[in-house]
């Protein structure tokens, strides 16, 4: 079939060490391969003085489902911008914060991504998700499944059976034919039933009589008993509150004596921006990045993601239904909530963060200081929590923030003296190379995801032919000074290949072939399957507002599925 | 001066879209070009001389650019969509958005605007003779601003919502208003001199001044001592409580 040969370019493939050397690589049938004897077939793509990385994966993105449309439906002036006509091979597009399903994939693809994970799924409506992921075009994609609300749950981690909690894990992620265990707010979303929130780790879930600290360990220790390629992923408890760093590091410390069933991390903690606040209030609110850092650098059980703030227009959507309340209040802002039943709660806001607004600019700070005072660049993974921080197509003006002390200089000399004076952002030299974000933009998203053994992440032999290349030559650009042409060569990539084709150039769509969807089956032993569904039938006989039988996501509605194996050894 | 005449040659049934009817359009372009100007019909692109007989006298620029439209066009939408300069007159009626996002300039309308007339607008002037649809001056579904400056004042009534999200400029309504007038008023200044219901409910800043009747006051409204302007008695309010806002509504005593 198809051959490609990328012929001289600056190698960056962070999983396999290749750090900026001058290489050949060599594509069949859609896979990377060691060598191809050229033959007049190939197609060669000449990348001397460019940039060659894997293409891109995003860890936590909100791409698709119930959530993402109801941001949709109460921002129809979102729709007035980024306005695209149809070509020969691309549909119409619209929307910034919340663009429809084809621009989610073809801006992704020009990016220079490949592989997009949607971070929050309710397994009720698990289908919507898929609905939208089979309209998603080119990138594969891949979903974590909300559980830190779910009644069945809670009610395992009260008996502390983490046998039959594990056998429910397996069961959701099935039933939502999903990928990995999303924790938001544990506790939280049952109790903002209520109209209540929990306020911290060890505060009690109303009626359920567990806490967030709990569940959180009982999920992880479920997690890793089912071997889940994933560890869980975490939305800490009192995220948007000041003074949360505290819970956030203390939730990092409930997870140490956990280890991992296999090399990743036990937990990834999402979007810092939101979650590593000090101060008791607005009034004396400050970053407290610093602490946290701290902790990351010398722990290595925990992974976190930046959920860097973009200025401009921005939809927060979560599963944080008591948070959003307590968002759309301050902002005196429209609102949608959602109850998912037994599952979860939801909530969504529009919002502009603004220049100069000084709460607005330290948060600004602390996703950046997260990112340059950890240590390990594989321990801070590149998002903007689109669109809760702002749109994913700004991550070439992350990209650049990180890589040049000098633009973090201009952009702060646009913002308050209460920024410099609450965060330590301003006294950070510290410039990333094109290594570390090779690492931060994809290495390190399919490592935490435990993508990297199916194909992703990395140029190695029988890898996915995943593969972006960049117009910019390292030799000749320096990144500090010249970040303008690093943004520019990031926003419009030469090539972005996906499977050996030719998906995107310089900005523009060259195909649209149809992405595949990851999804986890764990096996877990028949006695403890025999218990949890005797507890599942009782749950959607009396409280289920649908039938068991038409409860799971039909195969018939995912597109292109890759099935994972999982389960005990 | 140049001057350019419109006079419609056939009604359409399907709505058409006609952002390109502006001075600023029309501004030094001889008759041929004008004619040849694009219009949507519905889906199909058309041209200005499918619809309309044109006559052009003189040549000359934007302010100095006037163009008349000799009938009735009520199903052509947007006409003097973002104008900056000069003078539109309608000798009848008129679909919706007229005058949408308006910098400056005169729009003067003999017959009724449809609704959504003066949408966003920043500036310039809009004066219709006969009645206004609903959302006069209103925002674009979703946006946090309506009308931010400039001046519409209609001589007939008004269906509901006129002024929504009005963030500045003034509305003057010679006639009636329907529901809401002004609500969610950030700013803006309108005037109603007959009847309406339930005005300025969600107002955040900005003043509403009725002459009329008011059927119904929205409740979330702090009675103030009254005030007398140019010679006449308010009942004055703030409000909207709900929203933390501090706008005036005077109601006549």
């Amino acid at each position: 079939m198809s051959e490609l040969l990328i012929k001289n370019g600056r190698v960056f493939d962070p999983i396999n060490s290749i750090n900026g050397d001058i290489m050949d690589i060599a594509i069949k049938n859609g896979k990377i391969v060691d060598d191809i004897p050229l033959s007049p077939d190939t197609k060669v793509i000449d990348a001397s003085s460019m940039i060659v990385m894997p293409g891109g994966v995003d860890a936590h993105s909100h791409i698709a489902g119930s959530k993402v449309n109801s941001g949709r439906i109460m921002c129809p002036n979102d729709g007035r911008s980024g306005i695209e006509k149809r070509t020969k091979i691309t549909r119409p597009c619209s929307g910034y914060t919340v663009p429809n399903t084809f621009a989610m994939g073809y801006r992704y693809a020009k990016l220079g991504y490949t592989t997009v994970f949607e971070a929050a799924i309710p397994i009720l409506h698990a289908r919507h998700t898929h609905e939208e992921f089979g309209d998603i075009p080119i990138i594969d994609k891949g979903g974590l499944v909300l559980f830190g609300s779910n009644w069945q749950v809670m009610e395992a981690v009260r008996e502390n059976d983490i046998e039959k909690l594990a056998a429910y894990v397996a069961w959701g992620l099935s039933a939502s034919r999903g990928y990995g265990v999303k924790i938001v707010n544990p506790g939280g979303g049952e109790a903002w039933g209520f109209g209540k929130n929990v306020s911290g780790l060890h505060d009690t879930v109303p009626n359920f009589d567990v806490t967030p600290a709990e569940i959180i360990t009982g999920l992880a220790k479920a997690n890793e008993m089912l071997h889940l390629p994933h560890s869980i992923h975490l939305h800490c408890n009192l995220l948007g509150k000041p003074g949360n760093y505290k819970t956030t590091i203390e939730t990092m410390k409930l997870l140490e004596h956990i280890k991992p069933s296999m090399d990743r991390q036990v937990v990834h903690i999402t979007h810092l921006t939101f979650n590593a606040w000090g101060g008791t209030n607005w009034g004396d609110f400050e970053s407290k990045a610093d602490a946290v850092a701290d902790y990351l650098n010398q722990h290595d059980h925990v992974t976190v993601d930046m959920g860097q703030l973009i200025f401009g227009n921005a939809t927060t959507m979560t599963a944080d239904g008591p948070m959003q309340y307590a968002n759309a209040r301050l902002l005196a802002t429209k609102w949608t909530n959602g109850d998912v039943e037994l599952e979860d709660a939801s909530g969504v806001v529009p919002l502009s963060y603004i220049r100069k607004m000084y709460i607005h600019d330290i948060m600004w700070a602390v996703g950046l200081e997260v990112a340059l005072l950890t240590k390990n660049p594989w321990q801070v993974l590149l998002t903007t929590d689109h669109p809760n921080g702002g749109p994913f197509v700004n991550y070439p003006e992350v990209i650049a923030l990180l890589m040049s002390a000098r633009k973090r200089e201009e952009e702060m000399s646009k913002l308050s003296n209460k920024m410099r004076d609450r965060t330590t952002l301003s006294g950070i030299g510290r410039e990333l190379d094109w290594y570390d974000i090779a690492i931060k933009t994809r290495a390190s998203h399919a490592k935490i995801l435990g993508l990297t053994d199916h194909g992703k992440g990395h140029l190695g032999a029988y890898a996915d032919a995943d593969v972006t290349i960049y117009h910019i030559n390292p030799d000749q650009v320096d990144a500090g000074r010249e970040h303008a042409t690093v943004k520019k060569a990031f926003e419009k990539p030469a090539y972005t290949i996906k499977d050996g084709k030719v998906v995107a150039m310089n900005g523009e769509i060259t195909a649209t072939p149809e992405g595949r969807t990851f999804w986890v089956n764990a096996s877990v032993p028949e006695e403890d399957n025999t218990r949890l569904m005797k507890d599942l039938r009782l749950k959607f006989r009396k409280y289920y507002s649908i039938n068991l039988a038409n409860y799971m996501v039909q195969d018939s509605y995912v597109k292109h599925p890759v099935v994972i194996k999982a389960g005990g050894s | 001066m140049q001057t350019v005449t419109l006079t419609p040659i056939i009604q359409s049934k399907i709505s058409i879209e006609a952002e390109t009817i502006t001075p600023d359009n029309f501004a030094g372009k001889t008759r041929e070009e004008i004619e040849n100007i694009t219009i949507w019909e519905g889906n199909h692109k058309t041209r200005l001389f499918e619809f309309f007989k044109i006559a052009l006298e003189g040549k000359d620029s934007p302010e100095n650019t006037k163009i008349i439209i000799n009938g009735s066009i009520p199903r052509v939408k947007r006409v003097g969509e973002g104008m900056t300069d000069g003078m539109i007159l309608i000798n009848g009626d008129v679909d919706m958005h007229v005058g949408a996002k308006m910098q400056g300039g005169v729009i003067t309308v003999k017959g009724n605007a449809d609704s959504w007339a003066g949408r966003e607008m920043k500036g310039g002037e809009i004066i219709i003779g006969g009645d206004a649809g609903y959302y006069l001056g209103a925002g674009y579904r979703g946006e946090s601003c309506g009308m931010r400056g400039g001046k519409i004042i209609v001589f007939g009534d008004v269906k509901d919502y006129a002024g929504e999200h009005i963030c500045g400029g003034e509305i003057l309504i010679k006639g009636s208003a329907g529901l809401m007038p002004g609500i969610s008023n950030n700013g803006g200044i309108i005037t109603i001199e007959g009847n309406t219901e339930m005005p300025g409910a969600e107002m955040k800043k900005g003043t509403i001044k009725i002459n009329g009747v008011v059927e119904t006051l929205v409740p979330s409204y702090k009675q103030e001592d009254d005030e007398e302007i140019d010679g006449i008695v308010y009942n004055k309010y703030t409000g909207d409580v709900v929203a933390g806002g501090k706008g005036s509504l005077y109601i006549k005593k």
